[in-house]
């Protein structure tokens, strides 16, 4: 696993729980070309938070998910 | 729904007002001991001032001449006078009085209402009952330390030695306030003391209410979540934020619900 894989999957275990890892790979896998999440760099960043912002509404408050999106896009 | 006898609000309330309920009672008995100890205590100065001072304003020579009988002289009448205009002129003396030592005891001389008032003592009316104060009283100003009830009503009493013109203790002045006013006074604080504590409780519990029922509130709002999500509803969201454990608790519970979410999704067709 990627540096930036790990911190991303830090970051999202705070807000969405032991879950995290599908919920990551699964925007990874839809959004960003099949990527697999472990493989992410730094310049994939700004399109999985903009994905992680949306698909995070579905399941969080959109305060949270706003917050968490932004989190991740500052690792970038 | 929880019966409101078992509600964190009302056990909360219920404690915290029971706790004030104690240190505020175990404040209010001492500071009401300390309170009426200290106003006993000024009582007592005051008389013993206003005995001495008055004291020294009668004529121990003259006052050593009276006899039984002597109730019409114009000596008499003139010290009853003096001592009746000294008594009404201050609400805080209820009696003026002389007396001296007689074979018989301590008796009356000069009473500031001796023809004014139908149970005021003569020359020479022994008093029945003299206390050790007012024996002392013949050395040295002294006041009673409680208060004494006689035939005119409950009073607490301050004496002075009256001297002649060489400085021999001829009697003593006797000053009565009236254990009335000292006990009004009393009072008076007492009733302040318990407002300020009612008020407080009040103050107090309504703060607790108010702390307490935005705890509960939360509490509510995360068991409604996990009510819904036991029957099979997922669609909840914990909007619960704080700092505190309910905070803390509010977060792991986001957390689990926001995983079940993310596996049913992936469960889903």
């Amino acid at each position: 696993m990627s540096d930036i894989s790990e911190k991303v999957l830090a970051i999202t275990v705070q807000v969405m729980g032991p879950a995290s890892r599908r919920f990551l790979e699964r925007q990874t896998k839809f959004h960003l070309d099949g990527l697999e999440f472990d493989d992410l760099t730094k310049d994939h960043i700004p399109e999985l938070s903009k994905w992680v912002g949306i698909s995070a509404q579905l399941i969080v408050d959109d305060k949270k998910a706003a917050m968490l999106a932004e989190t991740i896009k500052k690792l970038g | 729904m929880v019966q409101w006898y078992h509600s964190i609000i009302t056990k909360l309330t219920v404690a915290f007002v029971i706790l004030i309920l104690v240190i505020a009672g175990l404040s209010v008995l001492y500071t009401f001991g300390a309170t009426k100890s200290a106003l006993k205590e000024t009582t007592q100065d005051e008389l013993t001032a206003l005995a001495s001072v008055i004291a020294t304003q009668i004529d121990g020579d003259t006052l050593a001449t009276f006899q039984p009988g002597d109730e019409e002289t114009p000596e008499f009448i003139q010290m009853r006078d003096q001592l009746y205009a000294m008594q009404t002129s201050s609400p805080e003396i209820l009696y003026l009085y002389t007396m001296k030592q007689t074979s018989d005891g301590i008796a009356f001389v000069v009473d500031a209402e001796y023809g004014l008032s139908e149970d005021s003592a003569g020359i020479g009316d022994v008093y029945d009952t003299p206390t050790e104060e007012m024996k002392a009283g013949f050395q040295i100003p002294i006041a009673e330390d409680e208060y004494t009830t006689d035939q005119w009503g409950t009073v607490i009493s301050g004496y002075a030695p009256v001297k002649n013109a060489a400085g021999e203790v001829t009697g003593i002045l006797g000053v009565d306030m009236s254990a009335t006013r000292v006990i009004e006074r009393q009072d008076f604080i007492g009733n302040i003391i318990y407002l300020i504590m009612l008020i407080g409780i009040g103050i107090t519990a309504v703060i607790i209410g108010i702390i307490s029922k935005t705890m509960i509130r939360d509490i509510r709002s995360l068991n409604d979540s996990a009510e819904k999500i036991s029957t099979g509803d997922m669609n909840v969201l914990v909007t619960v934020e704080r700092n505190d454990e309910i905070g803390e608790l509010a977060g792991s519970f986001s957390r689990m619900v926001s995983s079940l979410k993310i596996m049913m999704m992936d469960d889903s067709p």
